[in-house]
């Protein structure tokens, strides 16, 4: 029973929620009456969708296995945690989660954003037919509350072993967060198309909203490349697996979103990119969605699937992005600006990195789709894999960059000044480039590529630095969290090029109580212990490791088989220092006794997340000075 | 040139969707089905009603196997079907993989028994085998040769979409 109330109460709301976009569309919507009727009814219908989605939460704590999406997914041996996160961990629960999210940002905005706002209605309008369309992709093709009657399972099957890990249950939530918190990017820009009117200045509002989904969207990609590395034992921070990529894409036409916005927030210079790329941003998103639950790509991210699902999606995004971009090029008139960009104006340079960005993301789909298209025209299956996107990543990087600090010198509206003498770009310069001689001729670091990331970085880091010590003793406005973003991406470019330069794996055959040598470190095992966990077995090694400086510490990797699914997963066993990780995995056990191990050095993988973790700290704290400056 | 841009725009997206559409429409894309033949692994194992045992002699011409374990709550929502199948005349071979005999008995008393026979596998031997990775997984066997291997529910559309084809090429088991 009160299952079926929970569909009801979500059947009701997608009602309401179509019937505040058909009132944004046919009612006068600057009068202030029918903005706070929408606006009513909308707070409403996320409630009574919210309530439902919370009923389902107290289901699955209570182990109601007469939901069949619960007894696949939930056990009753769980810890509540997990009960609530194997909701997010198959398609139709976590496409519930989805659309909650995206119903909750539409909430916030409804909530925050003033009655006498001339865009609030249509974007309310825009937000409510997106939650529509997901809505009824729920309840027709994923149903979430499908029961089992009359004969409930006493217990449920379990959820997948490697989603049973705390940041696994995190990632998922901040990845959604990410990805539909530009809905109100998306329906802003909608709604300044229809309104039609070029001198309401929707961007300022929108900055806001859209580096906060940013934030989302980067510890979303962040957290699955830290759980990949520890979890899956895969090794690496990133692998360009298909939904990264699709992941990758959004993230990047979201970072030229936000640059874009910053200079058309001030002038309504840029104006086309900014409503183009939010149009980019969120049909990114989807089209992620798309990929990830029509099964079209084997990942270990794809859903079970269904090709009904795929051609829901496919139907629905296609009417969605097509009307946006016909209304884009109907509009396409009003978004020109009487004034031109000035040459090697601050403006300038984001045009040509927006540019950059474009290429990249062009790049990623072409490695996403050519795959299938092959596939499609010859029957049969490649793979585009890590050369082909580092050859492509690395340049293009690198070239933005040396733009990226071009822009540090100049300013808005105006052409850039070189002066030769006296510039803080010649100091980061001379600094810079004495430091990556130093690292050639001493730390043996001889590869271009690294050298000239390197180079790039420290040159960021430094000017950056040097904007920091104007800002503090010449108190000169400086845009400090935009800084500290910057000084985030300078730092992250050094790790990555040190950590493919530095790092080495091995796997060694290796039998109990052998040792072996692999980089000045001494590798010893010791022992092997059968382990009975709760509802798994494993075996558990034990290593010694011994460095050169006579440190010693020990390694346990694991293999656990779990009963119930009788899936086999690898927990590693990681050693931290300041520079490396050591990363040690156990594989089969061959005929002759010994074992495979794999024994990895990971240079600054660490500064790698801590990098991310810099720019997403900032962007929030970015995001809650512009609330700050709007109030 | 704007309206260069405006129909580069609009075409190059339609495209995109448009290709979408074939691929999804015209390639039934199903990653559980796999049709490469291969031998039936050789096997002796006990009935799960009896101590009697079972080997490849007793499996004669087309038959589907049908892994299925009481534990698997996917095995119960595929059960239905298979009843359905059986009624048609498709004889279905159970093989009962990594379960207690009494609660796999319980089991198929409670639901009904489509099966012409159920195989107890009780440690995964065969279903190792034959390349099992979990329950339910259905085979297509003719004459000793495995043609056909679905990873996962078979409901009605996997049945028209992935089995019918290869059981009218085959011309199998008389239906139709």
């Amino acid at each position: 029973m009160i299952i079926e109330a929970a569909q009801f109460l979500t059947i009701l709301a997608t009602g309401l929620f179509f019937l505040c976009f058909t009132f944004s569309i046919f009612f006068d919507v600057n009068d202030i009456n029918i903005i706070k009727l929408i606006s009513r009814i909308y707070s409403h219908s996320f409630f009574l969708f919210l309530s439902s989605f919370l009923i389902y939460v107290w289901l699955a704590i209570n182990d109601n296995f007469s939901v069949l999406y619960i007894a696949q997914h939930s056990n009753t041996n769980l810890p509540v945690f997990y009960k609530i996160s194997s909701i997010w961990s198959a398609h139709e629960g976590s496409m519930f989660l989805w659309i909650i999210f995206l119903s909750l940002w539409g909430a916030i905005y409804n909530f925050s954003a003033n009655n006498n706002e001339p865009l609030k209605a249509r974007t309310i309008g825009v937000i409510s037919i997106t939650t529509v369309g997901f809505l009824l992709f729920l309840l027709l093709t994923s149903n979430p509350f499908e029961t089992i009657l009359p004969l409930p399972p006493e217990n449920g099957a379990d959820i997948n072993p490697v989603l049973q890990d705390p940041l696994l249950a995190i990632h998922p939530p901040t990845l959604y967060l990410g990805y539909v918190g530009f809905v109100i990017a998306f329906g802003q820009a909608i709604a300044f198309l229809i309104e039609g009117n070029s001198s309401i200045n929707w961007e300022k509002q929108v900055r806001f909203w859209s580096i906060i989904a940013w934030s989302f969207l980067t510890l979303g990609i962040t957290l699955g490349s830290w759980w990949a590395y520890y979890e899956l034992g895969w090794g690496g921070y990133w692998f360009w697996d298909p939904v990264e990529n699709v992941a990758l894409m959004p993230w990047l036409a979201a970072t030229a979103f936000i640059h874009s916005l910053s200079a058309s927030s001030k002038s309504s210079i840029l104006r086309i990119w900014t409503i183009l790329l939010s149009i980019l941003v969120f049909s990114l998103s989807l089209f992620g969605a798309f990929i990830v639950r029509s099964g079209i790509i084997d990942s270990v991210h794809s859903f079970a699937n269904d090709p009904e699902r795929g051609l829901y999606l496919l139907a629905f995004i296609g009417i969605l992005v097509m009307t946006s971009l016909i209304l884009f090029s109907y509009r396409f008139k009003i978004l020109f600006s009487n004034k031109r960009i000035v040459s090697l104006s601050k403006e300038s340079f984001i045009s040509i990195n927006n540019i950059f960005f474009g290429a990249l993301i062009f790049s990623t789909m072409l490695g996403v789709m050519y795959p299938l298209i092959y596939e499609f025209i010859y029957d049969q299956k490649i793979s585009v894999g890590a050369p082909f996107y580092n050859a492509i990543f690395a340049p293009i990087t690198l070239l933005a960059c040396l733009f990226l600090l071009f822009s540090i010198e100049s300013k808005w509206q105006s052409k850039l000044k070189i002066t030769f003498l006296n510039n803080p770009l010649i100091i980061s310069f001379i600094f810079s480039l004495f430091i990556t001689f130093i690292a050639f001729k001493f730390y043996a670091v001889s590869r271009a590529w690294t050298l000239v990331s390197l180079f790039l970085g420290l040159l960021i880091i430094s000017r950056y630095i040097l904007v920091i010590y104007a800002y503090l003793f010449h108190s000169k406005f400086v845009n400090i969290y935009s800084v500290l973003a910057h000084i985030g991406l300078g730092l992250l470019i050094i790790s990555i090029a040190l950590n493919n330069d530095f790092s080495s794996e091995r796997a060694l055959n290796i039998k109990i109580n052998e040792t072996e040598t692999y980089k000045n470190h001494e590798i010893t095992f010791n022992n092997l212990q059968l382990i009975e966990g709760p509802n798994y077995e494993s075996v558990k090694a034990d290593f010694i490791i011994e460095n050169k400086k006579g440190n010693k510490f020990s390694l346990n990797p694991e293999k656990r088989k779990y009963f119930v699914r009788g899936q086999i997963t690898t927990e590693t066993a990681i050693h931290t220092s300041v520079l490396k990780d050591i990363y040690l995995t156990i594989g089969d056990q061959l005929d002759d006794g010994s074992w495979i191990v794999n024994v990895q050095f990971n240079y600054f993988i660490r500064w790698i997340w801590f990098s991310a973790t810099l720019m997403i700290i900032s962007g929030l704290f970015l995001a809650r000075s512009l609330n700050r400056v709007h109030s | 040139m704007t309206v260069f841009f405006r129909v580069f725009i609009l075409s190059t997206s339609l495209m995109f969707f448009y290709f979408f559409y074939l691929y999804i429409e015209e390639d039934k894309y199903y990653p559980g089905a796999s049709f490469q033949t291969s031998n039936m692994p050789l096997f002796e194992l006990e009935d799960l009603y009896s101590d009697k045992v079972i080997a490849n002699s007793d499996i004669e011409g087309a038959h589907l196997i049908n892994v299925w374990a009481s534990w698997c709550i996917t095995c119960r929502i595929e059960h239905g079907f298979l009843v359905k199948l059986s009624s048609q005349g498709i004889p279905i071979i159970g093989l009962n993989y990594k379960d207690e005999r009494i609660d796999a008995i319980n089991w198929i008393t409670k639901f009904g028994d489509p099966y012409e026979l159920i195989v107890h596998d009780l440690k995964g031997e065969l279903a190792l085998d034959m390349g099992v990775t979990g329950a339910p997984e259905t085979f297509l066997i003719n004459n000793g040769k495995i043609i056909a291997h679905y990873r996962g529910e078979v409901n009605e559309m996997i049945w028209s979409d992935v089995f019918s084809p290869i059981i009218e090429k085959e011309n199998l088991f008389n239906v139709n």
